[in-house]
């Protein structure tokens, strides 16, 4: 089963990668769904939901503007959801605040390093176009257009190998870190909600709002009240 | 610049548009999305120039680089048809589509970068986001479709719109005024991020304890400050967990216990 799980998240995460840039650009690939969409495929959806918001709102920056290169969202929403899954899976707990920051303290790197394969792959793609060109003056105009397609193939090799390689760090990692600091559970439940509250701020900034810190601090501060009123927070 | 007659039929223009969904398929450092226009329009050349030379003659010229956002892009395709028919017609010289492509690559991408990436996908992420923290998943389902109806409608809308109007789509981009737009987008989505915080806060509160919603809204206005002041995503992501670990520490020490 394990393997299964592996080429599960592999297959998700290549799939996200398409279409995060390659293909239709719909935000399925965005943490927001591809958390809950990586939970389902391993059969813990409620996970992704629980993991996907803080993960949103934490790359809602993430955005490819020009030829500039934001982190792989993807790759590290799939990563994240697929290790802590697993780790959970592992522990007998399911996925808890502390497996969650512990895994995305160990894997969200993984988005950092995605984008230096997004760079490479621009160069790579450059034999892509040539060969388009040499096509065409070969008088094989169909072979030529389709070259674009090739140009699928390694976003989602990369993808493919790296998620499930951040997963199964976690899914390693994580439960006998737990297991040999059970004391820790409590800290790392304040760690990631420390990491919501700034995942929020990250967000926020990336609208680039003139009236951004006004706005944010006044829905959060309502919010927050009128959740307390309701008897959301104890 | 008018045009008498459609010259493509509808099936082949469905082609075009579906194609271009992969615009950005190949993209590279050298044409950039030369390869995805190319692929994407072929269809139409296909049609539009049964002799084998005129079409390779075509087909170069867009080959050249290219880059703009993909879905303005649909606009611009749209409309390098339309010169393309005109070419095929005889009634226009052959470099029109390129200048054409070369006028709006530029203004169109950043319309589509200022609206789309800036505007309304992260106000969309932040709305699932939010949405998901409060009402669980039909509100993430509901937020992913009414962004994709948006967006697909729009593609669509500028291709048709670029096809049947050629330069004048340059006017009925305007004539949306998507930059205004952005910037109550933007506004808007600010203020979504905020509620995401009071939620995270709420949430924290009635899992792990009160202290821990206070301190989601500690970390959410120490972020803010950090990040204003030029600090990095992800650093900053990892000291916000160390700053979660040691305030419960303190807390632990402060009440005597472990």
């Amino acid at each position: 089963m394990i393997a299964v799980d592996y080429l599960v998240v592999a297959i998700v995460a290549g799939l996200a990668a398409i279409e995060r840039k390659g293909f239709l650009q719909a935000m399925l690939s965005r943490p927001v769904a591809l958390a809950p969409l990586t939970g389902l495929a391993l059969g813990d959806p409620y996970a992704g939901l629980m993991l996907g918001p803080p993960l949103e709102l934490l790359w809602l920056g993430a955005v490819n503007l020009g030829a500039a290169l934001p982190p792989h969202e993807a790759l590290g929403a799939a990563a994240i959801t697929g290790g802590a899954v697993l780790a959970g899976r592992a522990l007998g707990t399911g996925v808890t605040p502390a497996v969650a920051a512990v895994t995305v303290a160990l894997v969200a790197a993984l988005a950092v390093l995605g984008r230096g394969t997004d760079r490479l792959i621009e160069e790579w793609n450059v034999h892509l176009a040539r060969r388009a060109e040499a096509l065409v003056e070969r008088d094989a105009p169909r072979a030529a257009v389709r070259a674009n397609l090739y140009g699928l193939l390694l976003p989602f090799a990369v993808s493919f190998v790296l998620a499930p390689m951040g997963a199964a760090a976690a899914a390693w990692l994580v439960p006998p870190f737990l297991r040999w600091l059970p004391d820790a559970t409590v800290p790392l439940a304040y760690a990631w909600a420390a990491l919501g509250g700034f995942a929020a701020a990250a967000g926020a900034r990336a609208f680039r709002s003139q009236r951004g810190l006004p706005l944010f601090a006044s829905a959060a501060a309502l919010t927050a009240v009128l959740g307390t009123l309701a008897g959301a927070w104890p | 610049m008018s045009r008498p007659t459609a010259r493509l039929p509808r099936a082949t223009l469905l082609r075009v548009f579906w194609r271009c969904l992969f615009l950005q398929a190949a993209w590279n450092r050298r044409g950039m999305q030369n390869l995805g226009f190319a692929y994407a329009i072929d269809p139409a050349l296909r049609r539009l120039y049964p002799d084998p030379v005129r079409r390779r003659e075509a087909l170069r010229r867009h080959l050249c680089t290219f880059n703009c956002h993909p879905y303005t892009a649909a606009a611009i395709l749209g409309g390098a048809i339309h010169h393309e028919e005109r070419v095929a017609a005889g009634d226009e010289a052959s470099g029109a589509p390129l200048e054409y492509k070369q006028v709006l690559q530029g203004p169109m991408a950043a319309v589509g970068d200022g609206f789309f990436w800036a505007g309304l996908r992260p106000l969309s992420g932040a709305a699932a986001a939010v949405g998901t923290l409060a009402l669980g998943w039909p509100a993430l389902v509901a937020a992913l479709l009414a962004y994709n109806a948006l967006h697909l409608w729009m593609r669509w809308s500028l291709f048709r719109s670029g096809y049947r109007s050629g330069d004048a789509v340059v006017e009925r981009v305007a004539g949306l005024q998507l930059p205004r737009w952005a910037r109550h987008l933007r506004d808007a989505g600010a203020l979504l991020a905020g509620a995401g915080a009071g939620l995270l806060a709420l949430r924290a509160a009635s899992g792990v304890g009160v202290a821990a919603g206070a301190g989601t809204l500690a970390a959410a206005a120490w972020g803010w400050m950090a990040l204003s002041r030029g600090a990095r995503l992800l650093p900053s992501a990892y000291a916000a967990l160390a700053l979660g670990v040691a305030v419960a520490l303190g807390l632990a020490f402060l009440r005597g216990g472990p």
